[in-house]
Parts: C-alpha cells; sequence; structure tokens
C-alpha cells in the first residue's frame, strides 16, 4: 500500500510539474541553508582548529612576566619541580628567544632566534629537510651550532646546501654558528613562525645573549592519556599559587581550540535556527499545494471512496503524497546545500567537512513539516462525503 | 435463487434543501433476491439515485433498515461502510468514472488494493476480470485511449473484481451510441446468467424491459 501511495504521489507530481516545482522550491532552499550552514560552520570551526592544532593540541605554554623573571623563581630548575609537583606532564623545556640578524656573505635577515634543549625537535616533532637537531652535547658544552626555519635557509643558501656552512648572527659582536640542520616548512602557531626562526642551543644562547638565569618561557608537553585542557588548569591553580595571577601567562592551543569551536558552533546554531524558518515557510507551501491538490482530485477522491477507500485509507494516500514531497525537497535540498558549502569552502581553502548530523536534522525536519503540514489536507480529503465527491466536475 | 441479498424496509432519506424537506425516498421496503436482474425505474427526481446511493453504502438512511447480504447495515461507520462497498457492491457509472492517470490494468487493481490483495494475486485476479470482459490487450492503455465502450468494460471488470454479491450499475448505457450500449447490457445479461445478481438503475423504459423484474419508483416511493 505504501509503495502504491508512493507511486500516486509520484504520478501526482508529474501531473502539476511547475507547481510542484515551486512548492518544493520553498523546502529545498529550508533545507540546503540548514544544511550549508552548519557543514560551513563545522568546516569552519574545523578549519580553525587545524591551524591552531599546528602548535600542538598536547602543549601548554607559559610565560613568566617580565617582572618575575629576575625573581628567581623562573630558572630552569623551575621545569623539574613543575613536572613533580602537577600531574600528567612529560616534559618541560625552557626556552628564550629574542630578534637578532643573521648573515651569510652579503645576504642577510632579521629572524628570531630561540635557545631551546636539545630535546625541542622530538618534543614539537621537527622535520627537517636537511640534516637534524643538534645534540644533548652541543648544548652542554655550549656549542655555537644552529638549526635554520626554511625560509632563513632559501633566503640566505637559496642554490646550495647550508648543512656544514656558516652563518653569523649579531648580537653586540658577530659570531659564527654552523648548521646543523634545517627544518621542513611548518605552518606558524600563535606563538612562533617556524620558518623564520633559528633555533641554537639554551646554554649557547643563555652565554651569548643574556646573562642571567631568567627563562623567557616554557613549553609544557602534556603526557599522553592527559585532558592538556585539565592539565593546563592544574598548571594556573599552580602558578596562581607561587606568583599570582599577574606573574606569568599561559597559552595553550587546545583551549584556544574549544574556544573557537565553542563561538563557531553557537553562531552557527543560531543561524541554523534562522534558516529552519525559512523550512516552515516552505511547509506552509506544501500545504497550500497538498489543499489545492485535494480540491482538483475530488472526484478522484469519491471514486476511490466508493471502490471501497476507507477515510484512513484516502488519509494515509495523502499523507504520503505531502511526505513524498517534502522528503524529495529534502534530499534535493541536502545535494544543494552540500554544494553550496563545497563551494565555499573550496574558495576560502578550508577543507570540507559534511555534518551528517545536519543531514539526518533536515530529513527529520523535512519528514515533521510533511506530517504536520499534510496532516490537514489529508483530513479534509478523508472526510469528503463520496457522493458529493462522486458528482463533483 | 430466493436468498435475499438486497432488502430494504421502510427506508426513508430526507434531504435539507435550505428550509425544505426533500423526502427523496419516503418509506420504501423491497427485497431482491441472489441471482436477480432488477431494473429500478423511474423519471428524473424520483429517486433512483437516493436509492442506488442506499444499496451501494455511499449513502446512510435517515430511517429504516438495509439489509446487504444478510447483515444489517444500520450503525456502521465509514470504514465498516467502505468494507461493504469495498467487498459486496460493484458499481459501474454512467461516466465511467475511471481513474485518468491509471491504465486499464491499475483501475481494476484499485479495488484489489482497498481489500488487501497481494501484490501478485492483485494483477493475476485484475487480468483475469479484463479478460472476462474482452479488454486483455488494452490493459497497458489509459481511460483516454479507450473508446466509451471499451471504457465500460475496464469499469465492469473493476467492478467485478472483487466477486462482489451485487452489481449496481447507473444508466450503464446512458453515455454509449446504441450499438455499444447494446454490447454492455448484453454483457451484464452474460454475468447475470453466470448467477450474480445485477441492479441496473435507469429511465430508459426499454432498457428496464430487458431485466426479469422492475421496480418504478414515483416521488421516493414504489409504484405498485
Amino acid at each position: 500500500m505504501l509503495i502504491e501511495n508512493i507511486k500516486l504521489a509520484f504520478n501526482a507530481m508529474r501531473g502539476s510539474k511547475m507547481r510542484t516545482a515551486l512548492s518544493l522550491l520553498g523546502i529545498v532552499i529550508g533545507v540546503a541553508s540548514v544544511v550549508a550552514i552548519l557543514t560551513i560552520g563545522d568546516s569552519a570551526s574545523k578549519s580553525i582548529t587545524d591551524s591552531i592544532a599546528v602548535g600542538g593540541l598536547d602543549m601548554v605554554t607559559i610565560y613568566p612576566s617580565a617582572g618575575q623573571r629576575s625573581s628567581g623563581t623562573f630558572d630552569e630548575a623551575f621545569s623539574d619541580m613543575l613536572r613533580r609537583d602537577v600531574e600528567g606532564i612529560e616534559t618541560v623545556l625552557p626556552q628564550n628567544s629574542s630578534t637578532v640578524r643573521v648573515r651569510n656573505g652579503k645576504e642577510s635577515k632579521s629572524v628570531s632566534v630561540a635557545g631551546v634543549l636539545s630535546d625541542y625537535g622530538d618534543v614539537l616533532n621537527l622535520e627537517y629537510s636537511e640534516g637534524g637537531f643538534f645534540e644533548a652535547m652541543d648544548n652542554i658544552n655550549r656549542r655555537q651550532v644552529i638549526v635554520l626555519g626554511s625560509t632563513v635557509a632559501k633566503d640566505l643558501f637559496p642554490d646550495q646546501a647550508a648543512v656544514g656552512q656558516y652563518v653569523s648572527l649579531f648580537r653586540n659582536q658577530a659570531k659564527s654558528y654552523l648548521i646543523v640542520g634545517v627544518l621542513e616548512s611548518k605552518d606558524a602557531t600563535f606563538s612562533l613562525s617556524y620558518n623564520n626562526t633559528v633555533f641554537i642551543p639554551y646554554n649557547t644562547y643563555s652565554q651569548r645573549f643574556i646573562r642571567t638565569s631568567g627563562v623567557g618561557a616554557y613549553v609544557v608537553k602534556v603526557a599522553e592519556g592527559f585532558d592538556t585542557i585539565e592539565v593546563s588548569d592544574h598548571v594556573t591553580e599552580y602558578l596562581d599559587d607561587i606568583v599570582g595571577t599577574d606573574g606569568y601567562s599561559i597559552f595553550s592551543p587546545a583551549s584556544l581550540a574549544e574556544m573557537a569551536e565553542q563561538i563557531t558552533g553557537t553562531f552557527s546554531s543560531f543561524l541554523a535556527l534562522i534558516a529552519a524558518i525559512s523550512l516552515l515557510v516552505g511547509g506552509i507551501g506544501i500545504m497550500n499545494i497538498m489543499l489545492v491538490s485535494v480540491a482538483e482530485r475530488t472526484k478522484e477522491i469519491g471514486i476511490r471512496k466508493a471502490l471501497g477507500a476507507s477515510p484512513n485509507v484516502i488519509r494515509g494516500q495523502f499523507l504520503v503524497e505531502a511526505l513524498t514531497l517534502t522528503l524529495l525537497g529534502g534530499m534535493l535540498g541536502i545535494a544543494l546545500g552540500s554544494l553550496l558549502s563545497y563551494a565555499v569552502t573550496n574558495m576560502l581553502d578550508w577543507s570540507l567537512h559534511l555534518s551528517y548530523a545536519s543531514f539526518i536534522l533536515a530529513m527529520g525536519f523535512s519528514m515533521f513539516v510533511g506530517i504536520f503540514f499534510g496532516w490537514y489536507p489529508a483530513m479534509k480529503a478523508s472526510r469528503l462525503d463520496p457522493i458529493e465527491a462522486l458528482n463533483y466536475e | 435463487m430466493t436468498e435475499s441479498v438486497i432488502r430494504l424496509e421502510d427506508v426513508t432519506r430526507y434531504y435539507l434543501m435550505g428550509e425544505f424537506v426533500v423526502k427523496a425516498l419516503d418509506g420504501v421496503s423491497i427485497d431482491i433476491s441472489r441471482g436477480e436482474f432488477t431494473a429500478i425505474m423511474g423519471p428524473s427526481g424520483s429517486g433512483k439515485s437516493t436509492m442506488m446511493n442506499l444499496i451501494g453504502c455511499l449513502d446512510t438512511p435517515t430511517s429504516g433498515y438495509i439489509d446487504i447480504d444478510g447483515e444489517n447495515t444500520a450503525g456502521l461507520n465509514e470504514a465498516e461502510l467502505a468494507y461493504i462497498r469495498n467487498r459486496k457492491v460493484g458499481f459501474v457509472f454512467q461516466q465511467f468514472n475511471l481513474l485518468g492517470k491509471l491504465t486499464a490494468l491499475d483501475n481494476v487493481i484499485t479495488p484489489l488494493l482497498y481489500a488487501g490483495a497481494s501484490v501478485r494475486e492483485r494483477k493475476q485476479t485484475a487480468i483475469h476480470a479484463l479478460e472476462r470482459v474482452g479488454l486483455a490487450d488494452r490493459m497497458h492503455h489509459r481511460p483516454n485511449e479507450l473508446s466509451g465502450g471499451q471504457k465500460q468494460r475496464v469499469a465492469i471488470a473493476r467492478a467485478l473484481v472483487n466477486n462482489p454479491t451485487i452489481l449496481l450499475a447507473d444508466e450503464p448505457t446512458g453515455a454509449l451510441d446504441t450499438r455499444t450500449g447494446n454490447q454492455i447490457l448484453e454483457l451484464f445479461e452474460e454475468l447475470n446468467s453466470e448467477g450474480r445478481t445485477v441492479i441496473l438503475v435507469t429511465h430508459d423504459r426499454d432498457l428496464g424491459m430487458r431485466s426479469h423484474r422492475q421496480i418504478h419508483l414515483r416521488d421516493g416511493r414504489v409504484e405498485a
């Protein structure tokens, strides 16, 4: 019976193509906008999260305030203290950085120089186009070795391999550094532009660039199995106790990603709600076409009743017709909405993240609209008096 | 042959037309036996159509009782009346009343659909009914591709398909030329000779005379 009703519904649609198409349009536009908004919202959120995640979702960076650097709290020993006192921390890497000029012959440019421990490369999963990171011994012996970011290497050594060559760093006086590695190009994070940075051993940096034991920043890697945001919260509590809220600032890509996700989520839900109103308008269009359909087919309803169709059967026929219309509109809307999302994400260079939840939501809503707005016309059809309907011309 | 299939007992059907009460049927009692070929005759406005609608369970009486196939129809709801129309009554109309968007076969299948027959059963039974009226070769045509006589044959096949107790024909030859009308009437006679109860509603005296029994209506009453 359902199959026959669906066939009848398609028959009816074929009978009045233009009218069907116009009333479908309402549903199609409604569903398409819901799907597009949720999908584009998801893709935006995903793309923001992705760019934040470059910095490592398991990383938390602590920046002591300027006033705290010479207080003695934030020294190298603080790394071990933090790891001991806060659960869930794998490594704490102290780092210092500043801006210098780097030169090879006539080529020179301004870069960030970071003094880091030899573990840094592994902890941050750095990849190399040439050579590798420096060794622990380089740090202990304060050797003048250096790892270049990809842009730095390209600018200073456009036509030749950089590893094995020397560059000069200028601070009060020029010092020459042996290049041991060049990084693969890596997207910038909020705290660091890898491509335009050079890395030297922590102790070398301390000796050459600052003469205190203060540390500029600590990169904290969260141990596997621990939630970054939770660990970050614990670190915050710990630091508040020691130096107060003004003594430091803390940055974690994970909490930023979470915030970004919340914002885009709220925003796209709000927009989808507005789009859902247009679906409601589409539903009124469906009710309209169904009422016209019932009026136009009064004679058919009379004949069917004479042949033994009960009121339930007639109601079923017209409900299925309304449902077929809205579900068809829903499917077309999902297709159109996905296409629209594809176009928009492609244009903005985001990765398309199809929101399957929105598909289900859209189909569910279409079905609801079909039943809700199809009910009254179907009831009307089922209650027609058979004799009056039969004699209707 | 004396088993009663239709029994009307003091049936009235009044309509309210504005402030006036129209007594379309005013105390009619008749008894039709299985296998009879009966004509209900009378001029227009005599109550023929009202009587047909009542016998066909498209309408319910203002007072009185109607038994169809031994079953009292008083107090039945819409769905129960629909069931009787589906199983016990086969309608044939003057204007054929075929469903224009469906093929002849699908038209004949429709009552089987409402009877809940299986897909296979529906097709077989419907084809058989179309064969019976000599239209097996036209079953995939739509009504607008059929002649008047062919349309009426499809309608008869549709009326027969659920093997009803009563064939109820309302001016079945009214929209046909004499020759075609004659063929349709012959078909009814054949079906009657096979044992079917046929009720022919007509204002045409010649047509009525070909049935075995005539019931004359005038002003809502049976004429003696």
